[in-house]
């Protein structure tokens, strides 16, 4: 694939799952206030993926409600970690700890790319990424830190996830070109550079850092291979969409 | 279990008859801090609410998406309530100044505080600090940051206040909080409110279907 | 998103406690209702006053936690981009107008915690449409529309009442929801103007809300010593068919003219009068559902109970025995 689409897929895809999965715990969620701040994030998450998809149709891709609400599992390029069911609040938050810390970081990054309509986006979107993460470090110091109850869910979650959110990180055979083009600095050096600000935070925590040398990344997301729940979020998405295709809803 | 047409809820597992009534401790509510809120540069901080939290730094994310996401702001607050102090509220064409107690006229401080160069450093080794002042010109209106003074307690703050700001008319009510119980938005944080005019899918003039409707009823004459 | 009218709970003791108030206490603060300046929390007020507005305000908020409900069974399934995203919008703004109004309450001296308990024990009242069902996307834009115009006309009348606390939190409420009346307005046209499919789906729902939309602004008010104590203090603004009718010269014209019907033959308006007439609801159906025997009362209860004990340990983690709760100032 063109370096360009398989990078904003991967994008893409990611932003729009996790902002959909965040997008059920809109009315559930453990405090009125945490409701209504974690809906943003998702609300921003979408907006930033139909962004990204925008950059695909300008570039020759379909529409973007068509991109996001016709393909199927094996047409995505999200990592798998975004597609996991939002379970209970300690995941959905890790999650959320762990995906924005490369978020961030990854648009800094962008913000330099030399694909000028990409880095564009990314430079838009700096402030919105910045409360997201400042968002997530609070929640992981004021939970990390309070009861036993709490810090035992927060480090279960974190063991849980972690080999997930190193499929972030999964590389395409698109990478060397996305490196030397300049489109973006790649997937090893954002990994290491989220590895030193997650461990920052964590530090700040009673929580451990697993040694990641031990575990597994879970991959195969950026080639199309999903967990279970990928194709039913899908087909949920687009239960209405799919009613009638050629309908203006 | 309970069958909704919402497919999160039937992830949730709901049982079909309540269990046992729901009871809380008495502590299982946070405090709450009280929010300001800056339309625009320049603009005075304007009290929008409170929100729930157990720390400041938590209220401040609170505060952000409950007070901010949907209109423009450039700065924010945030206040533990305990730590303001409240006159009492008088009528709408009156001034809450003039209901303060009277004090000994040995502790009245001297007004006009504002530009006090020499006697400041003095003065805040003697123990005394800056306050901001918030004013409620009417009922039913939202109080509005009016400046700061500096002083030794919240009551002699509010003297203070009184010969700096007490020309203004109406003050239905003041606040009065210590300048270090305030958590204020930083500067160079400010762009985190920088998309919010640009959700456009929040704003009701992004939904424009008259044409439409002319349409269909062209149609279907 | 919704008025307080639809739940309508007067007391139904004869006495109004004000024989017990001090008779110039009294006599002030209904002058300062007459001069047209609003009561704040730090004012004094009788029982009767403080009583009534916590339960109206409590309900509001409930109404508005609970109406989240129904359009949030369509926030995974909204369909593009444009409708996911101010679905997502919408039903956190109802949430968000839950925390205000539950803040306004607390002013008058009653805990968030002991409203959610009482909530989610069933001992309180939220408006009555939202233990019907949205079995479509297209139920869930009739109520965006159509629920929250009913709920506008209500609010902006009670945004004029004498509680300041209540009449700050309505002005940015109704401010918000400008954008859920044309949001609701633009998903109903789009889907009455649409493909067959489509313009079948919006009549079905429509015809399914409409008797419940009749009862939104309550019952014929009856007028008791209580409703004359309680206009004459701005507690209760408007009377309910007041509401009911400037409603329906609002918006049946606009259901009409995009060829949509309501299930009432009777329904026109009568120009002499200037008043519509219309089917009576039956209301013998709408006290047994607010009595609990609805298609979704137990699940909409259990929902909020899910929600608020899923999300116990969050809260016990973060409480600190050095904040001591204090109401909120205003």
């Amino acid at each position: 694939m063109d370096p360009k689409l398989d990078l904003l897929y991967r994008l893409a895809d990611d932003q729009l799952i996790l902002g959909h999965r965040n997008s059920e715990w809109n009315g559930l969620g453990p405090i009125l206030e945490e409701d209504i701040a974690f809906s943003s994030m998702a609300q921003d998450k979408l907006g930033h993926s139909l962004q990204l998809y925008n950059l695909l149709h300008n570039l020759g891709e379909a529409e973007p409600d068509t991109v996001a609400f016709t393909r199927n599992a094996p047409q995505f390029h999200c990592c798998q970690l975004v597609e996991l069911p939002i379970g209970e609040y300690d995941f959905s938050l890790t999650r959320h700890f762990l995906f924005d810390h490369a978020e961030l970081l990854r648009f800094e990054a962008l913000a330099t790319s030399s694909y000028e309509p990409l880095a564009q986006v990314a430079r838009k979107l700096r402030g919105e990424l910045k409360y997201h993460a400042l968002h997530a470090n609070t929640w992981m110091k004021r939970l990390g830190t309070a009861t036993e109850e709490a810090i035992e869910r927060m480090q279960g979650a974190l063991n849980f996830t972690l080999p997930y959110a190193l499929g972030i990180f999964e590389t395409t055979e698109a990478e060397p070109e996305i490196i030397s083009s300049g489109l973006f600095i790649g997937e090893a050096e954002l990994k290491s550079r989220w590895l030193e600000s997650i461990t920052k935070i964590l530090a700040q925590t009673a929580l451990d850092m697993p040694d990641l040398n031990l575990l597994t990344p879970v991959n195969g997301g950026r080639y199309g291979q999903h967990t279970e729940h990928l194709q039913p979020l899908l087909d949920e998405m687009a239960e209405v969409f799919r009613l009638d295709p050629t309908a203006d809803w | 279990m309970i069958q909704s047409f919402d497919p999160r809820m039937n992830r949730l597992g709901l049982p079909d008859a309540p269990v046992t009534a729901a009871t809380k401790t008495a502590l299982d509510q946070f405090g709450t801090y009280e929010v300001f809120h800056q339309k625009k540069d320049g603009a005075p901080y304007v009290y929008v609410g409170p929100v729930h939290a157990p720390e400041a730094d938590v209220a401040f994310l609170f505060a952000k998406e409950q007070f901010s996401r949907r209109f423009a702001c450039t700065g924010m607050w945030v206040v533990p309530t305990a730590a303001i102090t409240v006159t009492d509220y008088v009528g709408d064409q009156e001034s809450a100044y003039d209901f303060l107690p009277l004090l000994p006229k040995s502790v009245a401080p001297a007004p006009g505080n504002a530009d006090d160069t020499a006697g400041e450093a003095a003065a805040y080794a003697a123990g005394e600090e800056d306050y901001d002042i918030f004013h409620l010109k009417k009922r039913g209106k939202a109080h509005q940051h009016v400046g700061k003074v500096r002083a030794s307690s919240p009551a002699a703050a509010l003297q203070v206040a009184k010969a700096v700001f007490g020309e203004q008319r109406p003050v239905v009510n003041v606040w009065t909080t210590r300048s270090a119980d305030v958590l204020r938005s930083d500067e160079e944080d400010r762009d985190i409110w920088s998309t919010t005019p640009e959700k456009k899918y929040r704003d009701a003039i992004s939904y424009k279907v008259q044409d439409r409707i002319e349409k269909f009823k062209a149609e279907n004459k | 998103m919704y008025g307080s009218a639809s739940t309508h709970d007067l007391p139904t003791t004869a006495t109004t406690g004000l024989e017990n108030e001090d008779p110039i206490l009294l006599a002030e603060f209904e002058a300062r209702i007459a001069r047209g300046e609003k009561i704040e929390p730090g004012d004094w007020m009788p029982a009767l006053y403080r009583k009534q507005l916590t339960r109206m305000i409590e309900q509001h908020a409930h109404s508005e936690i609970i109406g989240s409900l129904p359009e949030g069974t369509w926030i995974t399934r909204a369909p593009g981009f444009r409708r996911k995203m101010a679905q997502m919008a919408k039903v956190q703004d109802e949430v968000g107008h839950a925390q205000l109004l539950y803040s306004a309450a607390e002013t008058l001296g009653k805990t968030r915690e002991q409203m959610l308990i009482d909530l989610i024990n069933g001992k309180s009242k939220y408006s009555n449409v939202f233990n019907y069902p949205t079995p479509t996307w297209a139920d869930s834009n009739v109520i965006s529309w159509l629920i929250d115009a009913g709920a506008i006309v209500n609010q902006l009348a009670n945004a004029k009442g004498s509680y300041g606390p209540y009449c700050r939190a309505l002005d940015r409420i109704c401010a918000e929801e400008a954008f859920h009346l044309k949001y609701g307005h633009d998903a109903v046209v789009h889907m009455a103007t649409g493909t067959p499919i489509q313009r079948a789906m919006m009549q079905a729902a429509l015809n399914r809300w409409w008797p419940a939309i009749m009862t939104f602004f309550g019952p014929s008010d009856k007028m008791s010593v209580h409703t004359e104590i309680l206009m004459r203090w701005k507690v209760k603004m408007a009377s309910n068919d007041e509401c009911r009718n400037q409603f329906l010269d609002m918006y049946v014209p606009k259901i009409w003219e995009i060829g949509l019907t309501l299930p009432d033959e009777k329904l026109a308006k009568n120009e002499e009068t200037g008043r519509w007439e219309f089917t009576e609801p039956d209301w013998e159906d709408f006290k047994r559902v607010i009595n609990g025997d609805g298609p979704c009362n137990a699940e909409r209860i259990a929902v909020r109970r899910a929600a608020e004990e899923n999300g116990a340990w969050v809260r016990r983690a973060l409480l600190t025995p050095k904040t001591q709760y204090v109401r909120p100032l205003a």
